[in-house]
């Protein structure tokens, strides 16, 4: 049977993959602080410290192996009247955006997002349950994006 | 206040051309109150809260310095009135022809405008203090998330109605400046499409003044002591009561009676819940006009709620396990406008309780046509039915009920010309009605153990509100197929949808 997360004659576009570097960066940051205090305590006041180094460390492993998996799932089609976005492995999820029902359209870059050439392309329609947001996209490819989007919503503008 | 008619005076210039208007003077009296309450609510709480060994007020009130608790009460008075005093020299609003405008703020100057043809809804609100002085506020919903209403503040009663008659004339796209148009316009507006039941023969022949309110039938009215029976049959009273009874229990058991200080807050938070259910769904009163939906209730504070035509996103209808014995249900929508007060839920109730007739009434209200030939099988299908029973649902596969053990019987959906129809929950019954056309987006999901049995949900993303349309657990290849489907049925609606304005031809 084919998966209802791959719609017959959808070509997806995948995100770039320096995405995983700008998600493994910040999440080693955080796992090396209690890696470094557990080395330290477990040092200095006792061994059972080593616990607090040695989980956050498979923590770190962990999400070493699984964030490139998830960012290679991310993908995105623009359809004649819609936008689709998928992402996830292990809990998946489509999500069908009609052009007409978007309110704006945001572009984001962090610090380090700009320093990678990444940016963020995040829908909104009247809903809040709407997640529509695509990831890791290269600068001009998120612009060119937005400028679709906007002209695509506007000729297929409608009311609430 | 002047009749509506004085800004018909043809300059180019609109604004110009607008009449600024203030609200009623007793206005400060009104809001100056707030302030009041406020200052006594935190003395009495820091009271009840320190006790009276620690000082407090009733330490102050015993000591020679008695005076200055009423001296301090008067300052803040003082200040809360002449604050109140100074925002209502400040505020003044106008109603153009397209636009709603309100000025306000003493410090910070607010200007807002608002698109008349983007309304979402009109309530009257009568808060108890200005009832006594026979006030009302007018809010206008737009769909600018929350905040973003228009509340204009105090008026008197009849000024309040008659200027949200012609802010729905003329958002319904009728122009109430030129009495002749009026009159046409009002006898193309019976055309049958939005007219609710009664609605369209006496929009004919109405009268020539300036902002007629449209004629309104009154549909039902929830009797109290349903409403009060109903509130009865809550899983929250069960519980509250439970509560009280293990609480004597203890007390009984222990000897201690000190145990009932240390858990009051609960008590008075489920109190003050069902005390608020039952105040704001007193008295309930469905009318249906040609401006759409009429709601009025409140037991301290009224309302009168309206709205129009095509403001409706989704509706639920929902059963709780002992509403079931009566056959009773309660109808919610979700309305852009209400999104702000979608956490209380209050402006977000079509029904509070009623029969199943009644509810599907209501329904017709909202959703004149579901484009279907036998909505009332398709819908007593959807409140009551399961997969077992014959319907037009489509349910979820056997193997659901390893995720599902109890409801997954009733999860369903069904497809209809108009409307998108979801069921769920066995316990506690929902059906969820959302118009094709006020589709935001679609999403299909599916967790591990879900894609084991070949299994997924769909979700439809309504505005924020109470009702959220979804159904668990279909099979994958129904869910894909739905979601193809669903996407493109929205987009044809969508095309079709009627014109903002509801009284203007389709475009």
């Amino acid at each position: 049977m084919t998966s209802p997360f791959d719609p017959a004659d959808v070509t997806w576009s995948r995100v770039s993959t320096r995405l995983t570097a700008a998600r493994l960066i910040p999440a080693t940051i955080t796992f090396a602080v209690p890696v470094v205090a557990g080395t330290v305590l477990a040092a200095t006041v006792s061994p059972w410290f080593w616990l607090l180094a040695g989980a956050s460390v498979l923590l770190l492993v962990w999400t070493a192996i699984v964030v490139p998996r998830q960012v290679r799932a991310i993908g995105y089609a623009e359809r004649e009247d819609d936008l689709l976005i998928r992402k996830g492995i292990l809990f998946r999820s489509l999500t069908v955006v009609p052009y007409g029902r978007m309110q704006y359209v945001d572009v984001e870059a962090g610090p380090l997002d700009r320093k990678l050439g990444l940016a963020k392309v995040q829908l909104h329609t009247a809903s809040v349950g709407t997640d529509a947001q695509i990831p890791g996209l290269p600068p001009q490819e998120a612009a060119r994006l937005r400028d679709r989007l906007a002209s695509r919503g506007e000729a297929r503008l409608a009311g609430l | 206040m002047n009749a509506p008619g004085t800004t018909s005076d043809p300059v180019p210039d609109r604004d110009a051309a607008l009449h600024w208007r203030r609200v009623h003077p007793v206005t400060p009296m009104v809001r100056g109150w707030a302030v009041l309450g406020g200052a006594l609510f935190i003395i009495g709480q820091q009271t009840l809260d320190g006790g009276p060994e620690e000082g407090g007020v009733i330490g102050l009130l015993t000591s020679p310095y008695w005076w200055t608790v009423p001296l301090g009460l008067v300052l803040v008075g003082l200040i809360g009135f002449g604050f109140a005093a100074l925002a209502w020299r400040m505020t003044t609003y106008a109603v153009g022809d397209e636009t709603v405008h309100l000025r306000r703020g003493v410090v910070f100057k607010q200007q807002r405008h608002a698109r008349l043809d983007r309304l979402q809804a009109v309530d009257v609100r009568q808060p108890l203090v200005a009832r006594l002085f026979g006030l009302s506020e007018l809010k206008l919903e737009v769909a600018g998330g929350s905040d973003s209403g228009i509340a204009i503040g105090y008026l008197r009663d009849a000024d309040a109605s008659e200027l949200r008659n012609e802010l729905l004339a003329r958002a319904a796209g009728l122009k109430s400046t030129t009495p002749a148009p009026v009159r046409e316009e009002h006898e193309t507006a019976g055309a049958p499409d939005h007219a609710g039941p009664g609605a369209d023969a006496p929009a004919a022949d109405a009268p020539v003044t300036a902002a007629p309110e449209a004629p309104e039938q009154p549909v039902l009215e929830v009797p109290m002591g349903r409403l009060i029976v109903s509130l009865l049959r809550t899983s929250v009273t069960i519980f509250f009561a439970l509560f009280i009874a293990g609480l004597i229990v203890t007390v009984v058991v222990t000897g201690t009676p000190q145990v009932v200080f240390a858990v009051i807050a609960p008590f008075i938070g489920i109190g003050g819940y069902l005390f608020n259910r039952f105040s704001t769904e007193f008295a309930f009163r469905v009318a249906i006009s040609a401006d759409g939906i009429r709601l009025r209730h409140g037991l301290l504070e009224t309302r009168a709620q309206t709205i129009p035509p095509g403001r409706v996103q989704a509706v639920s209808i929902t059963q709780g396990l002992l509403w079931r014995g009566r056959d009773w249900w309660r109808v919610q929508v979700n309305v852009a406008g209400y999104a702000a007060d979608a956490a209380s839920g209050t402006s977000n109730v079509l029904l509070p309780v009623g029969t199943r007739d009644e509810a599907l009434t209501v329904l017709s209200l909202v959703l004149p046509d579901l484009g279907v030939d036998d909505p009332r099988a398709v819908l007593e299908a959807g409140l009551s039915g399961d997969s077992r029973t014959p319907g037009p649902f489509t349910g979820s596969p056997r193997d659901a009920v390893w995720v599902d053990p109890i409801g997954w019987q009733r999860q369903g959906f069904a497809v209809t010309g108009r409307a998108l129809l979801l069921r769920s929950g066995r316990l506690y019954r929902i059906l969820t009605v959302v118009p094709h056309e006020r589709t935001q987006s679609l999403g299909i999901a599916a967790g591990p153990l879900q894609r084991r049995l070949g299994l997924a949900s769909f979700e439809v993303h309504s505005t924020p509100g109470p009702v959220s349309p979804g159904v668990h657990h279909l099979a994958a290849a129904d869910a894909a197929e739905l979601l193809e489907e669903q996407a493109a049925r929205a987009r044809s609606a969508r095309a079709q949808a009627g014109p903002e304005r509801w009284m203007e031809g389709p475009r």
